[in-house]
């Protein structure tokens, strides 16, 4: 009996020590880590915002540049970024097909044409719906136009200023950003003309 | 001389039995859910890779040198404490300094807590094995995963995305092989490599 019990007891206090040990460890990890981390998704949304702005920069220039020309505001509750020439890059969210799409897309508020736009995360099949982050297929949004929304046609039959390619065999990614870009910008016009 | 003497050492068996006779995914087939889901690009197998080496030679480490002082009944959960912290460690490291590789892997680097190698490696030998031999198991077990993930994961780099490390290395007029970079191309390649390497070492199936 006094065998077990103090078999319990060595067991209890091994437990302790290992725990204490290890929860230690990981807060001080924690918090040597916990800074860059966030640096790192600063660094994220700003070269998103540039990017979708498409306002040229290097790792170096990033935060001369982003101060130099965005000027962060909130509109309702939103965090949007401006530019002197009045465009402006909203950060956008929404679900794709697999997983949730995240990016930036800047917008002249005032003729509702696309400047740009940048996805920053996306879990889309590679090689198919993964498509729409490169560059080739985003560029196509440039100087399309909100009238009344973007709409999505078969791959190489769009025309008009608001009518956007989808991607053969993957057309229910295409879908989901085409409707996740429409949603998030109709919120956005209207907070904006509130405003205005 | 020196070879011959170095073949007959117990440090020899450890580690020819890690990359080769043993080897955890060919032989054991263990931590195959990890091989699939990361293998698409050279450059996740590498950093998981290497994240599983550091996991498996710390815990191996920890657990020879406390062999002794750990209570029986609750071995398991200590090497789950162990696990489960370093590869918190792993990844916060990799979301500070690797930020892309971080996004890339994903849920993944967490779920090398659940890769069974490591929780089989402590349990079968760094529990009952010295430091050195424990820590050259490890690293030898660490680096068949590494090498199996590497190899399948350049097979599908090439032939789904056209590239090896992000560089393009086939003809302007290839086609991806979109399968090759979806989890089911890695059950083909993956069943490919274990096929032909059992083959070769002769390896009977029961």
């Amino acid at each position: 009996m006094k065998n077990t019990m103090n078999d319990i007891v060595k067991m209890l206090l091994f437990l302790i020590i290992i725990g204490t040990f290890f929860t230690s460890s990981l807060v001080l990890m924690d918090g040597y880590t916990e800074p860059i981390i966030e640096r790192n998704e600063i660094i994220k949304m700003k070269s998103g915002v540039l990017n979708a702005l498409q306002i040229p920069f290097t790792s170096e220039t990033l935060d001369e540049r982003f101060s130099a020309h965005v000027e962060q505001t909130e509109i309702g509750e939103r965090t949007v970024y401006v530019t002197k020439e009045g465009a402006v890059a909203v950060p956008y969210n929404g679900s794709g097909l697999w997983g949730p799409i995240i990016g930036v897309l800047a917008v002249d508020p005032e003729t509702d044409r696309i400047r740009g736009l940048t996805i920053i995360q996306q879990e889309e099949t590679p090689g198919l719906g993964g498509r729409i982050a490169e560059d080739e297929y985003l560029g196509q949004f440039t100087n399309k136009r909100f009238s009344p929304e973007l709409e999505l046609k078969p791959e190489g039959r769009a025309e008009g200023e608001n009518e956007i390619d989808a991607i053969t065999g993957a057309t229910l990614s295409s879908k989901a950003f085409v409707k996740i870009l429409n949603e998030e910008y109709s919120r956005y016009k209207e907070l904006y003309e509130e405003q205005s | 001389m020196a070879i011959t003497n170095f073949k007959e050492t117990q440090s020899f068996e450890t580690i020819m039995n890690g990359l080769w006779r043993d080897h955890p995914i060919f032989s054991m087939v263990l931590g195959i859910c990890s091989a699939l889901a990361v293998s698409n690009k050279l450059e996740n197998a590498i950093a998981m890779g290497a994240g599983v080496i550091f996991v498996m030679v710390s815990t191996a480490t920890l657990i020879s040198l406390l062999r002794s002082l750990i209570p029986r009944r609750v071995r398991m959960i200590t090497y789950m404490v162990m696990i489960a912290s370093f590869v918190i460690i792993v990844d916060l490291f990799l979301q500070a300094f690797f930020p892309n590789i971080s996004t890339a892997l994903g849920p993944y680097v967490g779920l090398i807590i659940t890769n069974c190698i490591i929780m089989g490696r402590a349990e079968a030998f760094s529990s009952h094995n010295g430091l050195g031999q424990s820590i050259l198991d490890a690293l030898s077990n660490g680096i068949a995963y590494t090498y199996t993930l590497a190899s399948v994961a350049i097979i599908r780099e090439v032939l789904g995305f056209g590239t090896l490390l992000g560089y393009k290395v086939t003809p302007e007029s290839w086609t991806n092989w979109v399968v090759m970079a979806m989890a089911p191309g890695a059950f083909f390649v993956v069943a490919v490599i274990i096929w032909i390497s059992r083959t070769a070492a002769g390896m009977e199936s029961e």
